[in-house]
């Protein structure tokens, strides 16, 4: 039944939509003002859900252009998920191990990842970027990035 | 006579050896600054101040002033090029100049941007000259009434800034708008959507959903298409040709928004970023052309460029003469004026004339300065393009993630972004626009602000928005707006309908 | 979060050192020896550049070091965010550290007592007060009260003719100062309109008269009331202030309303802060406030002396929460 994508991404707005107004109803009320911190989320809330609503019943067709966008191999969406995960362990350690290091490791291995062979200039734009921006950042601008476990 | 005179005084300041000398290092420290992505204006001038203690008050302000615009007219650059808004005024400013620069344009792309900068930024200057005296009274004549009304008139031209399903859009402005309601509510301190997370009080820093909405969603595609040849051959890439056609295209924008930018700039908390929007959708609203916007047209980024630096200047009406901080970036300038021991306000045009006007006087000499500075720069910045696109998109990574850390200092941010990234990619493939979220969110927060102060104070009665001019005739318009259009088309069917 | 367990850990091992090397020297007579810093003190603004926070902890830092008075580098930090609750929850992770502090102000109690951050002022080691600032209530020029009895009258006869407006949030400085004194006059605190505008609408609203009073600080003021636009009702200090243009402004006791309210700013530092440490700096903290060098900072920006050591400032910061607590549950806000 849920073949169309509109159907399916009208069901999961829907469901958003849901979460959002029982999270509005939630909400404490305030007894000074005519309007309160609830009633444009409420309201917001609604329309998503008649939106939603629309736009599961639209009869809009995909056009080809828009099939194509979202036709994306299942490899390829590794190739993504593998980045994003890259910078999730940069998050994750950059104020612990240092901005430079970390860095440094990033911009190498990111680009060797997305099929960056020339390993010479890698290693020296690797090298130059984040030295070059950490100096003119604490330095010259006096705006402190995580030095972590450099002595610097 | 007085003006006159005051402007002399303004020039002496200006042209003196040592007016020059800081009006250079002000605008070339703000044009760097400005174009690394997420250093914006305000760091730039928080970064200079420590370095004015001690100095003359008249150069010193000369040179913050210059940081100020020169950081705005340098901010298109990263938007144009990397799709990664250096600050948020140009955000606008990406629609059209990424697609132009993606087209193998991007020194013609960057050389509109400049051009237009410069022109808005004169023309402005010019205005602010001729009318702040008067404008200060302008610049207060916005109530709450009033602000709801105009922002509301930005929000009804959402289905303007689409194409296609137009229920996509307006999921696309709800969702924004719904992200913009999340902290702490000002009217009420009530925490919403926050889940007691600390981190969530002040809601999310703009910056944060540009560059994740757009940078990182537009690496996510860079990095689907990472092995289509990068853009390195291409000859043109560099060049600034601009035919006479390509100016006379730009011109009218260029004039139009000019005027705009420096209004929209002269109210307290409309600024810079919806000035470039509302110019934006303006010129998409009366072009010829409208389906060539968001595909590379030279007045949609002609457009939001000059309106941009524009409201730059238009910006200080209320900050020199009313001493009313209008923005985040007005009141950290108005920081920089107190430790200089200037006291901005309706009298320092009579107190400080050589401050006042010297201010006004340098950014003539400012906006020229940024033209020659920026325009032998482009076809090096183009080459940027030319980085092999699996380290480009490294690059791009680490300056969104430096942007984003370098606002507040907060890892909690930097994971934001990756949320927004992964939500932008969601959305531009499954064909939702993202300029209607970003117009929602940066409109609808005061919107919704604007609408219940005036509650407040007409005892909840909605008459408040009709029984001044100001409001009712702005209320009026945005009706009008979305009805024409509406009542044509349906004309427009019904002819044809016939005709068959 | 581990970054703060670390740096802890790299701070409470060269506390030890610290406290090593001390033993030997340690001659003033008493409990726990001297203090002397032993490396770059950071001072935290637990807000953006530019606001009143900043500005303090950055006149502080560089006068401490043009006089010479500490001779320890001083660095200013940002933690922007949650009115403040971010920077607080951050020094609060620096247990002990005795390079740390923060500046603060009346927010540190409001925020928590609006439940609005973990941490209020009883969970940092109170150093000093150093500066004094106050409220004022204004409206325009041409406006019909004269005086804050005319204000309240009115507002006694028809509260919903009257709204203020201020920079906080309800419940906050702006607002809760407003109320104090209103109260105090014999206005129902819980019949009070108040509008927040937190992008620098606030002056503007009342000057082109869309609200009715502005409850705001001092210095806001003045340049407006010198150009004719504002008129200043009351202030909420104890006495009248000095300066040109200040001394023109009536307090709410000498018209008959014994309220007043003071915008405190100060200095804490983390949790547990070593008694000597902390007797250190209140002693540098005095001699700064008595500088002539900082007698001129508080010149620039209008700012009243008010120096508290560490022993009165809590004293003092009891009182007042005690106070604010109350009125705001009288109100029926806060937690």
């Amino acid at each position: 039944m849920l073949a169309s994508i509109n159907q399916r991404l009208g069901l999961l707005l829907f469901v958003v939509a849901a979460i959002y107004l029982y999270l509005s109803f939630q909400l404490p009320n305030y007894q000074y003002a005519p309007i309160d911190a609830d009633v444009i989320p409420k309201g917001l809330g609604i329309l998503l859900l008649i939106l939603a609503v629309l736009l599961f019943f639209s009869r809009a067709v995909e056009t080809e252009a828009e099939k194509k966008k979202r036709d994306i191999p299942k490899k390829e969406f590794g190739v993504l998920a593998t980045v994003f995960g890259m910078i999730f362990l940069y998050i994750l350690l950059f104020e612990l191990v240092g901005f430079v290091i970390m860095t440094v490791l990033f911009i190498f291995f990111c680009s060797w990842f997305l099929g960056y062979r020339a390993w010479k200039t890698n290693v020296l734009v690797s090298l130059l970027f984040p030295i070059v921006m950490y100096a003119i950042f604490v330095f010259a601008l006096g705006i402190n990035l995580p030095r972590g476990i450099l002595p610097l | 006579m007085d003006a006159f005179q005051g402007l002399l005084t303004g020039f002496q300041v200006a042209l003196s050896l040592e007016g020059i000398l800081f009006v250079l290092i002000g605008v070339i420290v703000g044009t760097l600054i400005g174009m690394m992505p997420g250093l914006g204006p305000i760091s730039a001038i928080a970064i200079m101040i420590p370095i004015t203690y001690g100095m003359d008050p008249a150069p010193a302000l000369v040179m913050m002033a210059g940081v100020y615009y020169g950081a705005v007219f340098g901010g298109s650059t990263s938007s144009i090029l990397l799709n990664a808004p250096g600050i948020s005024g140009t955000v606008a400013t990406s629609f059209d100049g990424y697609p132009m620069a993606q087209n193998g344009q991007a020194g013609k792309a960057l050389a509109i941007a400049a051009i237009a900068s410069f022109v808005g930024g004169t023309v402005s200057v010019v205005l602010l000259m001729l009318l702040a005296p008067a404008l200060s009274s302008v610049a207060i004549s916005f109530g709450p009434p009033a602000y709801f009304a105009l922002m509301f008139m930005g929000l009804t031209a959402i289905s303007s800034l689409s194409e296609g399903s137009t229920i996509k859009a307006m999921i696309a402005a709800v969702a924004g708008f719904m992200v913009v309601t999340i902290g702490i509510d000002p009217q009420t301190g009530t925490q919403r959507f926050t889940f007691g997370n600390v981190n969530l009080f002040d809601g999310f820093d703009f910056l944060i959903i540009a560059l994740g909405l757009f940078a990182v969603a537009e690496v996510c595609i860079l990095v689907l298409n990472r092995k289509n040849r990068s853009l390195s051959d291409d000859q043109k890439l560099g060049s600034l040709r601009l035919s006479k056609q390509d100016l006379k295209e730009m011109s009218g924008p260029v004039t139009r928004q000019s005027f705009v930018g420096f209004m929209l700039g002269v109210l307290p908390g409309a600024g810079a970023t919806i000035a470039s929007f509302i110019s934006y959708i303006f010129e998409k609203r009366i072009a010829k052309n409208p389906e060539e916007f968001g595909k590379g047209s030279i007045k949609g980024i002609a457009a939001p460029e000059s309106s941009n630096n524009a409201a730059t200047s238009g910006a200080f009406v209320p900050l020199l003469s009313l001493g009313i901080p209008g923005s985040g970036t007005t009141a950290v300038m108005l920081g920089a004026f107190l430790v200089l021991g200037v006291q901005p306000g309706p009298l320092l045009m009579s107190d400080r004339p050589e401050i006042f006007w010297g201010i006004i006087a340098s950014m003539y000499l400012g906006n020229i300065f940024l033209l020659i500075l920026n325009l032998p720069l482009i076809p090096y910045l183009a080459k940027i393009l030319s980085i092999p696109r699996p380290l480009l998109i490294s690059l791009v990574i680490m300056f969104s993630l430096i942007g984003v850390y370098s606002i507040s200092f907060n890892v909690f941010d930097l994971y934001m972004l990756l949320v927004f990234g992964a939500l932008g990619f969601a959305m531009r493939i499954f064909s939702f626009p993202a300029p209607p979220f970003i117009l929602a969110f940066i409109l609808g927060g005061m919107m919704e602000q604007a609408f219940r102060q005036s509650m407040t104070i007409s005892n909840g009665s909605l008459s408040i928005f009709v029984d001044t001019p100001l409001p009712l005739s702005l209320l009026l318009i945005s009706l009008l707006s979305l009805v024409i259009p509406a009542f044509l088309k349906w004309r427009g069917n019904r002819l044809a309908a016939k005709q068959r | 979060m581990k970054k703060t367990v670390f740096a802890s850990m790299i701070t409470v091992s060269a506390l030890a050192f610290a406290g090593c090397g001390s033993d030997d020297t340690a001659s003033t007579g008493g409990e726990g020896g001297s203090f002397e810093p032993s490396q770059t003190i950071e001072m935290v603004a637990p807000a953006g550049s530019g606001g009143g926070w900043d500005t303090t902890a950055r006149e502080v830092a560089r006068v401490f070091g043009e006089t010479g008075i500490i001779d320890e580098n001083m660095t200013v930090i940002n933690r922007e965010g949650g009115g403040g609750a971010i920077g607080w929850a951050y020094v609060h992770g620096k247990e002990g550290d005795p390079h740390s502090m923060f500046v603060a102000s009346p927010p540190l109690m409001f925020v928590p007592l609006n439940g609005q951050s973990e941490y209020g002022h009883e969970d940092f080691t109170p150093i000093a007060n150093m500066i004094a600032d106050y409220g004022a209530f204004a409206v325009r020029e041409d406006s019909e009260f004269e005086d804050l009895n005319d204000l309240f009258d009115q507002m006694k006869d028809d509260p919903q003719s009257i709204t203020v407006i201020g920079t906080s949030a309800p419940g906050s400085m702006d607002h809760m100062q407003f109320v104090r004194i209103a109260k105090a006059a014999g206005v129902d605190p819980t019949q009070i309109k108040y509008v927040s505008d937190q992008e620098g609408g606030a002056l503007t609203a009342v000057l082109n008269g869309s609200v009715d009073v502005f409850s705001t600080g001092v210095g806001e003021t003045i340049e407006q009331v010198r150009a004719g636009n504002i008129k200043v009702l009351g202030v909420t200090a104890e006495e009248r202030m000095e300066g040109e243009v200040l001394s023109d402004f009536p307090t709410a006791i000498e018209q008959g309303i014994d309220e007043s309210f003071v915008n405190w700013r100060g200095f804490f530092g983390p949790p547990n802060m070593d008694q000597a440490a902390v007797d250190y700096y209140e002693a540098k903290f005095q001699e700064l406030s008595e500088s002539d060098e900082f007698a001129e900072v508080r010149k620039k920006y209008g700012w009243n002396e008010m120096y508290m050591n560490s022993e009165e400032y809590s004293e003092f910061l009891e009182t007042e929460k005690e106070e604010i607590a109350t009125l705001l549950e009288e109100i029926g806000l806060g937690q």
